[in-house]
């Protein structure tokens, strides 16, 4: 009962941070609201370091999948013959004191899977790790086109999640 | 020039679905820049709110936060 109530809490604090973080993440790109990709990142730097080392597990890490979120933007504009580096669109962080209060579909989409996965894994806490098993499940979308743009297909990223909590 | 209704292939929905969300970030940040620079140069919230075709309470409540306090300071809110 005490445990159940102590991992309840640690999980309240993980998703506080998982959730500044992805604001902070879209600030940091210059966009107004999370998206899926944001808490990927956000979960990157959760403190338990277990969506990290799914990261390593499959190759990649964090700046690589920031870069690949950009180039998947250039070429989906390339493919309509838009250069964005000759529109004077370069993302500037956003400065500003306003706490947001929503994210993008797909954050939203990323907050509601974790939370029913989160309902079958009861026994472990929130971990960075449940964060990419969600995301692993989108196929489409910014954050599916940036992982395959790496080369990281959803079933090895399924399964280096599977190898991560095992050893949780 | 290109034809427009073959570029992307309307055999590949994924691409267009990807550029469509592509122009929505670069509309987004190319509007950020151009109200940051006309409050920069002067421009009242009214004169950005005419020219971006909304009102200026729209115009003011989504970009205001993001502009400086100093800026926003120096220029007013004429």
């Amino acid at each position: 009962m005490f445990k159940r109530l102590k991992l309840r809490i640690e999980d309240m604090k993980t998703i506080s941070r998982l959730i500044a973080g992805a604001d902070e993440q879209a600030r940091i790109s210059g966009e107004e609201e999370p998206g899926a990709e944001h808490f990927l990142l956000s979960a990157l730097e959760l403190p338990d370091g277990s969506a990290k080392r799914v990261f390593d597990r499959v190759g990649i890490n964090a700046d690589m999948f920031r870069q690949a979120v950009t180039t998947q933007y250039e070429e989906a504009l390339q493919s309509i013959g838009v250069d964005m580096s000759s529109v004077n669109a370069e993302p500037e962080p956003l400065e500003t004191e306003r706490v947001f209060h929503s994210s993008k579909p797909s954050g939203e989409a990323v907050m509601k899977k974790l939370h029913k996965l989160k309902k079958t894994d009861k026994d472990r806490p929130l971990l960075g790790a449940h964060v990419v098993a969600v995301v692993a499940t989108m196929k489409h979308g910014v954050t599916a086109r940036a992982l395959r743009s790496l080369g990281v297909e959803i079933a090895s990223l399924q399964q280096a999640v599977d190898d991560e909590l095992v050893s949780v | 020039m290109s034809d427009i209704n073959s570029i992307p292939s309307p055999d590949n929905p994924e691409e267009a679905l990807a550029a469509v969300v592509a122009l929505r970030l670069m509309a987004e940040r190319l509007e950020r820049n151009a109200v940051k620079q006309a409050i920069a140069q002067g421009w009242s919230w009214s004169q950005v709110a005419e020219a971006l075709g909304v009102t200026k309470q729209a115009a003011h409540k989504r970009h205001a936060a993001y502009i400086s306090k100093n800026n926003a300071n120096r220029q007013g809110d004429r």
